[in-house]
């Protein structure tokens, strides 16, 4: 590809530069990811914080099937589409947060790698009545090294299980925050939002 | 962003080859091209037309798909957002992007990867996330 030749945005130029009227400045993008099992809020959260309605980016994938294709000999291909929904937050006229939701499916794994490259952090909502749908994300997340919080969806301001056990089941390291988050309130996403970027800060710092 | 309640004659005329787009084939826009994922650009890359491009809307040739990201990209938009608005499959927009970029009619905007060890960036975004909290505003329920 010719991305080599693209603009690659410089650091403190990017920010101290007056737009002018022939070159329009774009903000600097940032992005963080909203993660989770099947139908756990993930959207719902997207939606509530976001400052346009949330809208669905479609990919294709082409899987190739095991078989061969009986007339023409050539692997049987199938595309799938997968839907990743976002949200975005212009924080101030030089840098727009963009909020990504990954595809629900397990073996979109590499979808996946699209949405969360270069990403901030990551929340992983949990839905505290089938803990285990989020294991995959949680899994990946540790892999790639992205900061992550738990963000434990209270549908209709009930846990099921207390935060202390929440985090025991998963099994995440200590410093990982667990927090309880209503998926409507965009109070309640912002600052669960906030938790992880405190906790990558903290990361990156050395702690 | 985009204004869907206004339709003067003009904005009429952008919302039908917008609409046309998403009638086209991937493969025929395309022409058959991949994009390859580890270097595909990052879906919150920044597009935003030129001079040129803007001057050539004028023109009657311009294929439609390449008419409607111009009018998109008229303000800096982001490749994720494109492709939805423009109901087109992510890595065909990369595609599309690429060449509009080879013909200097698209400006394009490679985020630096900031990544969550970024100090500045993660205070900035902490700070504008914070403001916005504490500001209130249309969101609250
Ligand atoms: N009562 C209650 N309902 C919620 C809450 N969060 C989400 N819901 C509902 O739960 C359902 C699923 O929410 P979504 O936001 O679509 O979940 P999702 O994770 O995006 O789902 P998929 O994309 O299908 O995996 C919707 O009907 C929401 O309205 C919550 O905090 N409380
Ligand atoms: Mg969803």
């Amino acid at each position: 590809m010719a991305s080599a030749q693209y603009t690659r945005q410089a650091g403190p130029a990017m920010t101290e530069a007056t737009p002018t009227a022939t070159a329009i400045r774009p903000p600097q993008p940032v992005k963080m990811v909203i993660s989770g099992g099947f139908g756990v809020g993930k959207t719902t959260a997207i939606g509530a914080v976001s400052e346009i309605e949330p809208l669905t980016t479609e990919a294709a994938i082409t899987e190739v099937a095991a078989g061969v294709d009986d007339t023409s000999l050539t692997p049987r291909k199938t595309t799938t589409t997968v839907a990743m929904d976002f949200g975005c937050l212009t924080l101030d006229p030089t840098l727009k947060l963009y909020i990504f939701g990954t595809p629900g499916q397990d073996r979109f794994g590499f979808m996946w790698k699209d949405v969360t490259a270069g990403a901030l952090g990551a929340l992983v909502v949990v839905d505290s009545r089938r803990l285990d749908e989020c294991f995959p994300a949680v899994d990946y997340f540790e892999r790639e090294g992205t900061p992550f919080a738990i963000a434990v969806n209270a549908f209709d301001g009930v846990l099921s299980h207390s935060l202390p056990a929440v985090r025991s089941a998963l099994d995440v390291a200590p410093e990982v925050p667990v927090v309880a988050f209503d998926a409507r309130s965009a109070d309640s996403v912002r600052e669960s939002l906030i938790v992880v970027l405190e906790h990558a800060l903290m990361r990156a710092r050395g702690y | 962003m985009s204004e869907p309640g206004r339709a003067g004659p003009a904005e009429q005329g952008r919302r039908d080859a917008v609409e046309q787009v998403s009638a086209v084939r991937p493969f025929l826009l395309t022409e058959g091209r991949v994009v390859d994922g580890e270097q595909a650009l990052p879906m919150e890359t920044q597009l935003v037309a030129t001079p040129e491009a803007l001057a050539q809307l004028e023109e009657p040739h311009l294929a439609f798909e390449r008419r409607a990201i111009i009018e998109t990209c008229r303000v800096p938009v982001s490749l994720a957002e494109l492709a939805a608005r423009l109901k087109l499959h992510l890595n065909v927009v990369r595609v599309l992007v690429g060449d509009l970029h080879t013909r200097q009619l698209l400006t394009v905007h490679v985020p630096r990867a900031a990544g969550g060890s970024d100090l500045d960036i993660l205070r900035r975004v902490i700070d504008g996330l914070r403001a916005i909290h504490t500001s209130g505003g249309p969101g609250h329920d």
